[in-house]
């Protein structure tokens, strides 16, 4: 296979170059097209927040495609000068190439080690390619066994476990207080930008209703329209806070505005209903007393921030265990790859010889003409066959050999089709 | 042959707990599926050995097998009903602790009754048939409001600490746990209150009442109504957090076991 891997990636370069030379929907398939016309090889087109990679590959062509075309395409594809863009660009070629795509759909390369979304990129950049018509048989194999890698490093490790954002884990805990949210009332108190996020979060649950509480009446209605919820007036905070089911406290108060004796009055007429609090104002609006862990659940930007901290640090203790895996299911691509690319070579040499010891042992036996017993003749036949077999061995050998570099069998297949004039 | 059969099923569910626990701290998909076959396994054999004689249910023995053998089918309902959960490491031990206690019993068939000649059962036999396993069906509410009650302490002493939602064993929210008790209890106190009832008639009924009333599995029962009492009124008139309801449902589990280990009268004393 003839791998290369040409693209650049968060760690080493700034994010408004990685916008530069981004591929939105609308420029993938015509570049995938140009690339494959082009070079004639199959491409696939990754292009993340975090990284654009290309990967550019042939199983039939000798060589591999060279870095400095595709920095051409790119460089005309984009219009950046090709001296700018190449300072940018890093390259990976054949096993080193299968490795950083094992890594990257394992979310060990990602900003935050263990995120899932990259799996999901990386299958969509796949299917892109496909549609596109762009995916032959080494980027075909080489995609399906990275998808295999990211649903091996998922469920065998707990780098994927839990969630590494504060949105994701308001609602993470929120999930571990209710259990359906058809009937759920969600209060939002202010409007500030951070509140965002989470509530988009919240309103997946589907939510009964949505509340949204400000001083100013003009922004509540600003936010209640934007979310599909009811404005409510602020001099009835208190009626709304008795009957919300999730509060969402985002405002920019530098005093806090709930305290454990408001909250207390204002949830008398339904004491033992249940609620979760997500205080993500600083400083804090709610009054950290109110958290009982059992009727009211309180987490505030602090709480969040140190549990996100926490599951980074969990995650970060199976990293070594999916490198293992990475390595593992590397050197299970190769094996299976070579069992796929030369087994119909193998093939052909084995039916080639074993039909030459045919014509040759019946053109003896004619010869011999019924001079030999029945057990002679086994003994000759058996000869020939250990004869073929001991010949065959050093070139099928040499073939599937896991440590010959990927040019080298290469070289070695054509002189295999040459010696033993075997064809295409 | 008895004793056999029983450490064959208990073995199963030992080996299915042991799998959940291995997969809670080293998930791999195939061990949901190794841990429900051996569940599913010891369970088969668990109801062919109650099938397979007339089931006495007032003895301890049966009485306990039996209550082990529905809480089973419940583990794997719930295993394939809420998946991705820690849902055996709570309902198993519960199966394997019964079995255990039930080995400690006495297994003569001292009051055995053919449950298929239910119908034509009459007289006092038929009310005690009724009292036993009103009580039984009653002890299967106390024993879900037991589970439910455990896990829901769990969860809340975790949310009140603040831990990693996603660290540690899954479990299912508080608001479904507080349902699943709830409902545990509304099943439960009308049964053991019908049970308590009857049980009361037919003691009524008999010589040297004094004597009877003292009894431990008596005691044992009237305690666990008036616990249960307690909750049903706390739950439906007063309003009290959901830990204290989980307590008190924890306590009344301790008076069942203690009612369990305990021998009946009137089958000792053997029906009138």
């Amino acid at each position: 296979m003839n791998l290369l891997m040409v693209g650049c990636a968060f760690q080493q370069t700034p994010i408004h170059w990685r916008e530069r030379l981004a591929f939105d929907d609308a420029l993938v398939n015509p570049a995938l097209s140009e690339l494959s016309a082009r070079y004639a090889a199959e491409a696939v087109i990754l292009s993340t927040c975090n990284r654009v990679e290309l990967y550019v590959a042939s199983a039939s062509l000798p060589a591999p495609p060279d870095f400095d075309l595709l920095v051409e395409f790119l460089s005309e594809f984009h219009r950046i000068p090709v001296s700018d863009l190449r300072p940018v660009l890093s390259s990976r070629a054949d096993d080193e190439a299968v490795r950083h795509l094992f890594r990257v759909v394992a979310s060990l390369d990602s900003l935050v080690v263990g995120e899932s979304q990259i799996a999901n990129q990386v299958k969509r950049a796949y299917e892109t390619a496909q549609r596109a018509g762009s995916v032959g048989p080494a980027l075909h194999a080489i995609f399906q066994h990275a998808a295999r890698v990211a649903g091996r490093v998922r469920t065998e490790t707990g780098i994927c476990r839990g969630h590494a954002s504060v949105s994701s884990l308001a609602v993470d805990y929120v999930r571990q207080v209710f259990d359906h949210f058809g009937d759920k009332t969600i209060l939002v108190i202010g409007a500030g930008k951070m509140g965002e996020l989470t509530l988009r979060h919240l309103r997946a649950l589907r939510p009964w209703r949505v509340l949204v509480a400000n001083r100013s009446a003009e922004k509540a209605r600003a936010v209640a329209a934007g979310c599909g919820g009811v404005a409510v007036s602020w001099d009835k905070l208190d009626e709304a806070l008795a009957v919300a089911d999730i509060i969402l406290s985002t405002t920019g108060s530098a005093q806090p505005i709930v305290s454990r004796e408001r909250y207390q009055q204002a949830r008398a007429r339904s004491p033992d209903r249940r609620a979760v609090i997500l205080d993500i104002a600083v400083p804090r609006d709610f009054d950290p007393a109110i958290h009982d862990g059992d009727l009211v659940c309180l987490f505030n930007i602090d709480d969040l921030e140190r549990i996100r901290a926490q599951t980074l640090k969990a995650r970060r203790k199976h990293v070594q265990a999916a490198e293992a895996i990475v390595d593992e299911e590397q050197s299970r691509f190769w094996r299976e790859w070579r069992r796929r690319r030369d087994g119909p070579l193998i093939a052909r040499l084995t039916a080639d010889f074993e039909a030459k010891r045919q014509a040759i042992l019946q053109q003896l036996f004619a010869k011999l003409n019924g001079r030999l017993s029945e057990q002679e003749r086994a003994l000759v036949e058996g000869a020939f066959r250990l004869l073929q077999n001991q010949i065959l061995h050093g070139p099928i050998s040499a073939l599937t050999d896991e440590g010959a570099p990927e040019g080298g069998t290469h070289t070695l297949r054509e002189a295999l089709r040459h010696l033993f004039r075997l064809g295409e | 042959m008895n004793r056999i059969t029983v450490l064959c099923f208990g073995a199963s569910y030992a080996v299915a707990l042991g799998v959940e626990l291995v997969e809670l701290l080293w998930p791999r998909p195939v061990q949901r599926l190794i841990g429900l076959s051996f569940a599913t396994a010891g369970l088969a054999a668990h109801t062919l050995f109650l099938a397979a004689q007339p089931l006495a249910l007032a003895t301890q023995f049966w009485s306990t097998i039996f209550l082990a053998w529905i809480l089973a089918i419940f583990y794997l309902y719930g295993s394939l009903h809420h998946r991705r959960r820690a849902w055996g490491v709570f309902v198993l031990p519960l199966v394997l602790g019964l079995i255990a206690l039930s080995l400690t019993f006495d297994r003569r068939n001292g009051g055995s009754v053919d449950l298929w000649g239910l119908l034509a059962i009459r007289g006092e036999r038929f009310w005690l048939i009724a009292h036993v396993m009103l009580l039984l069906l009653a002890a299967v509410g106390v024993c879900v409001g037991f589970v439910s009650s455990l896990m829901y302490l769990i969860q809340a002493r975790r949310l009140r600490a603040k831990k990693v939602p996603a660290l540690g064993f899954r479990l299912l929210s508080l608001e479904r746990l507080e349902a699943m008790n709830r409902r545990a209890i509304v099943l439960a106190f009308p049964l053991l209150t019908a049970g308590v009832l009857i049980g009361t008639a037919l003691i009524a009924q008999r010589p040297g009442q004094f004597r009877d009333w003292t009894d431990p599995k008596i005691v044992g029962t009237i305690a666990l109504w008036l616990v249960f009492a307690l909750v049903f009124f706390l739950r439906h008139t007063r309003q009290v957090a959901g830990r204290q309801l989980a307590l008190l449902t924890i306590v009344a589990f301790a008076l069942l076991l203690f009612t369990l280990a305990s021998s009946h009268p009137i089958v000792l004393g053997g029906p009138r």
